[in-house]
């Protein structure tokens, strides 16, 4: 076999056309099994990463939305709470009125009956009184008619007396 | 691991293939330094000269067809790139747990990125395109590393990759109607007709011959420098007594450094401004007055026919 170089400079037009198909193959190749793969991958990837994204808006969404919802919540806890512990105030001083005034006509009853039982004591007093002071008019009657006096001057002497009496009674 | 997709690394079935993706990144460019080795004829000296020729086919027509070191080192550079993409993409989920997937998405990314800011949106979909360009050409230069011989520093290899790119100018070109192109051929005055239409082939021309000569030129000088070098060290201590004599000793170091910018940075950048390039040549084609104009009237000679009917 013939084993030649070629000169330096040495135009071939089928070396050209090897050349050309040479290239328009390995673009195939580079293609085929570098671009598609890895395209493939880095779209994938950016899918996983879009859709990690929008899941965790919607987790974010969904903690707000919570959180609106529990301060709404606490909220009509709270006026809840405020109303029961108002109404729990106005009872209570409803029913401590109401307490009081009983308590009030309670003590009014009792004064009104000490008062009245204090009258009736009072007139039973005056009545023993002038029961008494008659007795000791009589008794005194009896000792001054036993000195020799007209009768007269006896009627006179108890009338104004008794006058006496009454007359400091009413006053 | 917890995802159900995610396939066990730690497998025995994944890390075998594994291995087998590695081994078939790395046997391609084995088997052409063993056919490099079969087939190179002993010289002497320095050699410069273009790709060894492992077949050749005079029955084809217009020209013969000669399988050299180019394109079987371009083969085998692909069959390695297509290995690097099956390794990379091996085992990718979702949540990115090893360190290759870090790498294929970087690399997709940053082409990707490349071609957004200098083609446009409209033409996101090159990003293939543009990496197979990036990769062929870097990996093509840098497989001088190992001794073989670049299939960049071939200008049918080169040429072949900027007609495919001339190819592409011009049916974007051709988007504004190719009445319009031709008139364009006249602007701004009718003198500037031949200037402008070499203008035309000598994208493609300058594309092909810029990375192939960049390519070739840094293997020539380095070629030409490790021979001076060799001389210089059979000069300079020659009078070691023995084998020493023999070895030369200057050789050791200078032409690595030299190997660092033309073949590791040249090769990057060639590759690099090709792509550039392919970008920017593709992009500026497209007239997008007077294709938006033809589409328009299209639209309109559409509903005209759609209303012709009806009335």
């Amino acid at each position: 076999m013939e084993k030649t170089f070629l000169s330096v400079i040495s135009v071939n037009i089928w070396n050209i056309v090897i050349a050309l198909c040479n290239l328009l193959i390995l673009t195939l190749i580079v293609k085929k099994f570098l671009y598609k793969p890895v395209k493939k991958v880095m779209d994938s990837r950016r899918a996983a990463i879009d859709a990690d994204y929008a899941q965790a808006k919607a987790a974010r969404e969904q903690a707000e939305e919570d959180r609106l919802n529990y301060a709404a919540a606490m909220e009509a806890a709270k006026q809840t709470s405020d109303q029961i512990i108002a109404d729990a105030a106005r009872t209570a001083e409803h029913r401590g009125n109401e307490i009081i005034s009983e308590a009030r006509e309670k003590a009014n009853d009792i004064r009104r009956q000490a008062e009245a039982d204090a009258l009736l004591e009072k007139k039973k007093a005056e009545d023993d009184m002038k029961r008494e002071i008659a007795d000791v008019s009589a008794q005194l009657t009896g000792k001054l008619l036993e000195r020799e006096i007209n009768a007269e001057d006896h009627r006179s002497l108890i009338d104004s007396f008794l006058q006496e009496i009454g007359h400091d009674d009413d006053k | 691991m917890t995802e159900e997709m995610a396939p066990d690394i730690h497998s025995k079935h994944f890390k075998a293939v594994d291995r087998a993706l590695i081994a078939l990144m790395i046997l391609p460019i084995l088997a052409c330094m063993v056919l490099k080795i079969i087939y190179t004829p002993a010289t002497e000296g320095v050699h410069i000269s273009g790709a060894l020729v492992f077949y050749q086919n005079d029955a084809m027509p217009v020209m013969p067809l000669i399988i050299s070191e180019s394109q079987v080192n371009s083969w085998g550079v692909m069959i390695s790139i297509l290995g690097l993409c099956l390794y990379l993409t091996h085992g990718l989920t979702a949540r990115a747990v090893t360190k290759r997937q870090l790498v294929a998405e970087w690399i997709v990314e940053k082409c990707q990125n490349l071609v957004n800011e200098n083609m446009g949106d409209y033409f996101s979909a090159w990003g293939p395109f543009v990496t197979a360009i990036i990769a062929l050409s870097a990996f093509s230069s840098l497989i001088c590393l190992l001794g073989l011989f670049s299939p960049t520093g071939d200008v049918n290899i080169t040429g072949g990759w900027a007609i495919l790119v001339f190819f592409l100018i011009m049916h974007y070109k051709f988007r504004g109607g190719f009445w319009n192109y031709f008139i364009g051929l006249f602007k701004p005055i009718p003198v500037f007709a031949p200037m402008n239409l070499i203008g035309e082939f000598a994208t493609p021309l300058s594309m092909a011959f810029r990375h192939y000569g960049n390519i070739l030129s840094g293997a020539v000088i380095s070629a030409l420098m490790a021979s001076a070098l060799g001389g210089l060290s059979q000069t300079v201590l020659g009078w070691l007594p023995g084998v020493l004599g023999e070895i030369p000793f200057l050789r050791v170091g200078l032409p690595a450094i030299l190997s660092i910018y033309f073949d590791v940075f040249s090769g990057c950048m060639q590759a690099f401004i090709f792509a550039m390039l392919t970008m920017l040549n593709v992009s500026g084609a497209v007239p997008w007055d007077d294709w938006n104009a033809r589409k328009e009237k299209r639209a309109r000679r559409k509903a005209g026919a759609a209303q012709q009917p009806a009335a």
